[in-house]
């Protein structure tokens, strides 16, 4: 075969790829009816393994590193269109918001876990912290952009207080400080009375230069404009994750986490690089929260549990960790399949607690494994072109 | 500050540091023999209060037993199947793991704790709130001075101690402490002098979750109720006591237990709020491990280059 | 005379109870291949974590050009142009070859949030430039190793491995390089090969002074001008090879006689 005919083929593959999955997703988010339900992840668990069959994956990967309109082509306008279709069901705009938010919430922990090896088990804590500042500010007379920034801002500052023991600390023992975190602010929540105690507080709509969010956007669903502005958060999160990991900065974070005394033998700042990651990872964590805080509009201490936590981990360990693309087909798996199946949403804990534990088992670099750095495009093809 | 309140805060303080130093014991233990953290092991515990309220009730069902004979089996009932739940656990997740990176076993022993949580959460009726658990111990009370001291309290630190005391004794001058003892000094050592490694483990493992098992049925007992997530908060401060007083360190763990409780009840006097007494221990948590990363009582930790 | 490089006086190394490095004095000068050699427990690589600033010492002084670097941190004393190899290879095996060998020069990096993630383009040429420096020095030890610039180090075999962990320490132009037993868990002829290039190295940096821990005597006695023996800590000998190695106490130590 000629190489054009060849990439035609390929290109005809993963446009085919990207529209059935399109379909399915769609189809997943508006069926309500379970043994459809069930049918579409049947079709879309052996479209999957068809196309692992034929090498398609791979492909992917190749073409989008060579061709990024292809990524876009393929990837965010399958994305405009599903959301277009969907724009009067509320639900599954609010799940599509839901997975950008937690997917963002991830990006942070691939950061702190990921690329540092820093343990975090107090993923939803931070979540919280930005929710409650959201909360607790929407009502003053502060611009509501602003505010989702400062719950950012409030979840790197409660982070930098848990800074001298993590760095103090390796593994299991840095682990504890996160756990007795996590633990501490549910119950601090709780007993609290000024932020609401076990009911909660609840949230004014979001404002954005006079667009109520909670009014109907276009004639469409309210949740259009917090998906929108959830799309856009973890676009830009995701933009400045995949910038870190390429650069310098990303392989400081890599040569920390693989061999703290090789790094300290070449002249690399461990504190410095675990202080950047675990401050920038909860910043992300934070700004996730204050969204979701405003999108749900009451907010208590059971949306952050432990178990809460464990559920945000879980999504980076399935991404593959360390994986920033990754994230985002897990959150969608973890956060939307127990919402639609709703015999499993009371099991869901459990079940997501097994399906780690066979993953890291079974496949301990995650489902989708991540793959050497590249810095740029083009990486590693020059000298090939050259031969 | 009223006296007779500071003797109960005392006597408070005595059950919780028993009960924690079991615990305790348990982190140790598993940390000796494998350097593993086990992070499911507080649901251990709560899985073996469970296991003894139900052959509890299953008892009262059947007809009138003397309270001390219904204790004594479910006692027995709850700590035979927490020991055999802690070996499969030990054979079919931990030691099977023991060569992947040390955040995979963290991760797999915390999962593990989330699906014993939510399996009992889930699977017992009603699992999501608090569950009364029997009174099966006499709660008289005895005055000594001018201190009063329920019959039931002084039954729980007195077995709890006495618990403690036996596995420490047994650990000493048995066989199998012997080889205990060998395999977390030198696992290779103790391998070629015929020590059977996986049976010491699993044997360790037996141990420790049937120590964590009568810990949870003393918490239940004390409290008279017990609850799914309790587990978890047993956990982590157990395991921070056992960090405070040094893994690996037997005598460390049951110091670092009462040194927990008696901060515990500090906290609880300071406050005089009792709900914060919670927030108060996780502040210590993190403060100990801020302050001295590994523990006070130290323990050697040298990366080898 | 040449000019000194690094001069250890009085080094004292305790953990707990156990001296495992007690009073050593010794000089490297510009140029200079000196070996360490003893039996194993002898405080070879405790010496090299020690200057390296892994070890906190109980007494003693490190000098490097007569600046005091005694309790400088290990960033500092790279910084200040001594790196080193480890025992058993401490490379990133997940990491490109590219991304192991650039690590080795992480001070002249630019490490700014603002130019990694705003300034691409300026970023992308400085990664070009790196790219060829990497290319250079992996061409002076193997040419072949150019086309696994991009692979994983975990494709690479024990002495091209060997050979990364070196470049990986010379990319930064030291002025000191210790080298951990590099022969260890290679072949006969691998160590010869690795042996060549060390020389090659001395001829192209001629004011490099390296420190070389070696088991093979074989080697010492080809490579080295000078080597010291440690045995329980303590220096026992110091002195070309053939002195060395005619020694009675150097004998006892290896031997075990008295």
């Amino acid at each position: 075969m000629k190489k054009q005919d060849k990439y035609l083929v390929t290109y005809c593959e993963i446009l085919l790829t990207s529209t059935i999955t399109t379909i399915l997703v769609v189809a997943f988010l508006i069926v309500e009816k379970e043994m459809l339900l069930g049918a579409i992840i049947g079709l879309g668990i052996l479209g999957f393994f068809i196309a692992k069959g034929r090498g398609i994956p791979h492909k992917i990967d190749q073409v989008y590193r060579e061709h990024p309109c292809v990524f876009y082509l393929t990837i965010v306008s399958p994305v405009i269109i599903a959301i277009v279709f969907c724009r009067h069901e509320h639900f599954a705009l609010f799940m599509i918001a839901s997975v950008a938010i937690y997917a963002t919430a991830c990006l942070g922990l691939t950061l702190q876990l990921g690329y540092t090896g820093l343990t975090n088990f107090a993923g939803a804590a931070f979540l919280g912290v930005g929710g409650y500042t959201v909360a607790v500010l929407t009502n003053q007379s502060i611009p509501n952009v602003l505010v989702i920034l400062l719950g950012g801002l409030m979840a790197a500052i409660i982070g930098s207080l848990l800074i001298l023991p993590v760095l103090r600390t390796r593994g299991h023992y840095a682990a504890l400080v996160t756990i007795a975190f996590a633990l501490l602010f549910k119950t601090f929540l709780e007993i609290n009375d000024t932020l609401g105690g076990p009911q909660g507080l609840k949230i004014a709509s979001f404002k954005f230069f006079g667009l109520d969010f909670n009014e109907p956007l276009l004639g469409s669903s309210f949740y259009l404009s917090y998906v929108i502005a959830a799309l856009l958060l973890m676009l830009v999160v995701f933009i400045i994750t995949r910038l870190i990991e390429k650069s310098w900065l990303g392989l400081h974070l890599d040569a920390v986490r693989l061999d703290e005394t090789v790094a300290s033998c070449f002249g690399i700042n461990i504190a410095a690089w675990k202080i950047l990651a675990f401050t920038l990872g909860n910043f992300f964590i934070g700004l996730a929260g204050g969204l979701y805080a405003q999108m749900l509009g009451h907010i208590a201490p059971t949306n952050f549990t432990f178990a809460d936590s464990l559920i945000l981990i879980s999504i980076v360990i399935l991404g593959g960790i360390g994986n920033p693309l990754g994230v985002i087909p897990a959150s969608f798996l973890i956060i939307v399949l127990p919402e639609k199946l709703q015999f499993i949403q009371e099991y869901r804990f459990l079940l997501f607690s097994i399906l780690v534990i066979l993953v890291l088992v079974y496949r301990p670099e995650g489902l989708l494994k991540r793959g050497l750095r590249s810095f740029y495009r083009t990486w590693g093809r020059e000298r090939k072109l050259e031969n | 500050m009223d006296f007779s309140l500071l003797d109960q805060h005392i006597i408070n303080g005595l059950v919780l540091g028993v009960i924690y130093a079991m615990v305790a014991v348990g982190f140790t233990l598993f940390f000796g023999v494998l350097n593993v953290i086990k992070f499911s092991h507080g649901d251990v515990l709560m899985a073996g209060s469970f296991a003894a309220l139900i052959a509890s009730l299953f008892l009262s069902q059947l007809g009138e037993f003397p309270t001390w004979l219904n204790l004594c089996i479910s006692l027995l009932f709850a700590i035979s199947i927490m020991a055999t739940l802690g070996t499969l656990i030990a054979q079919h997740l931990v030691l099977p793991l023991r060569g992947a990176p040390p955040l995979n076993t963290l991760l797999i022993t915390l999962m593990l704790g989330l699906a014993i949580r939510e399996a009992v959460r889930l699977f017992y009726p009603n699992g999501s709130n608090p569950k009364p658990f029997p009174r099966l111990l006499p709660e008289n009370s005895w005055i000594i001075g001018t201190m009063e001291i329920r019959q039931d309290t002084a039954i729980i630190i007195v077995g709890g101690l006495l618990a403690i005391l036996i596995l420490n004794l047994a650990i000493r001058k048995t066989r199998l402490g012997l080889s205990i003892r060998a395999v977390a000094q030198d696992p290779e050592t103790a391998r070629l002098m015929g020590i059977n490694f996986k049976r010491i483990v699993l044997g360790t493992f037996a141990l420790g979750s049937g120590l964590a098992a009568l810990a949870g049925v003393a918490n239940g007992l004390y409290y008279h109720e017990i609850i799914f997530d309790r587990g978890l908060f047993l956990g982590v401060i157990g395991f921070s006591a056992a960090v405070v007083g040094g893994l690996g360190s037997l005598l460390g763990a049951i110091i670092g237990g009462f040194l927990f409780a008696f901060l515990q009840t500090i906290g609880a006097i300071w406050f005089s709020v009792p709900a914060y007494k919670d927030v108060f221990a996780f502040v210590v948590i993190i403060m100990i491990m801020a302050w001295r990363p590994t523990g006070l009582l130290s323990e050697i930790n040298s990366d080898r280059v | 005379m040449k000019t000194s490089l690094l001069q250890v006086e009085g080094l004292t190394v305790r953990f707990g109870g156990l001296t495992a490095l007690s009073n050593l004095d010794f000089k490297l000068g510009e140029g200079d291949l000196l070996g360490l050699i003893g039996p194993n427990g002898s405080g070879k690589t405790t010496c090299f974590n020690a200057i390296t600033g892994l070890y906190k010492k109980n007494s003693g002084s490190v000098l490097l050009r007569n600046k005091e670097i005694t309790h400088s941190s290990p960033q500092n004393i790279y910084r200040n142009g001594i790196t080193r190899t480890f025992q058993r290879l401490r490379l990133a095996i997940g990491l490109s070859v590219f991304d192991n060998l650039v690590i080795g020069d992480a001070m002249h990096l630019n490490t700014s949030i603002y130019f990694n993630v705003f300034r691409r383009s300026n970023l992308r040429a400085d990664i070009k430039n790196r790219l060829e420096q990497a290319e250079e020095i992996l061409a002076f030890f193997n040419p072949k190793l150019i086309d696994n610039i991009y692979q994983p180090i975990g494709k690479l075999s024990m002495i091209d491995r060997r050979r990364i962990e070196v470049c990986r320490a010379l990319i930064s132009k030291p002025s000191v390089l210790l080298l951990d037993e590099p022969s260890a868990g290679m072949t006969h002829e691998e160590t010869r090969d690795f042996m060549t290039d060390l020389m090659e190295i001395k001829i192209k940096t001629p004011k490099l002074g390296v420190i070389l821990i070696e088991h093979e005597m074989n080697v010492i006695e080809r490579v080295t001008d000078r080597c010291i023996v440690l045995s329980y800590g303590k220096k026992i000998a110091e002195g070309d090879y053939r002195d060395v190695s005619t020694n009675k106490d150097v004998r006892a130590a290896y031997l075990g006689e008295d």
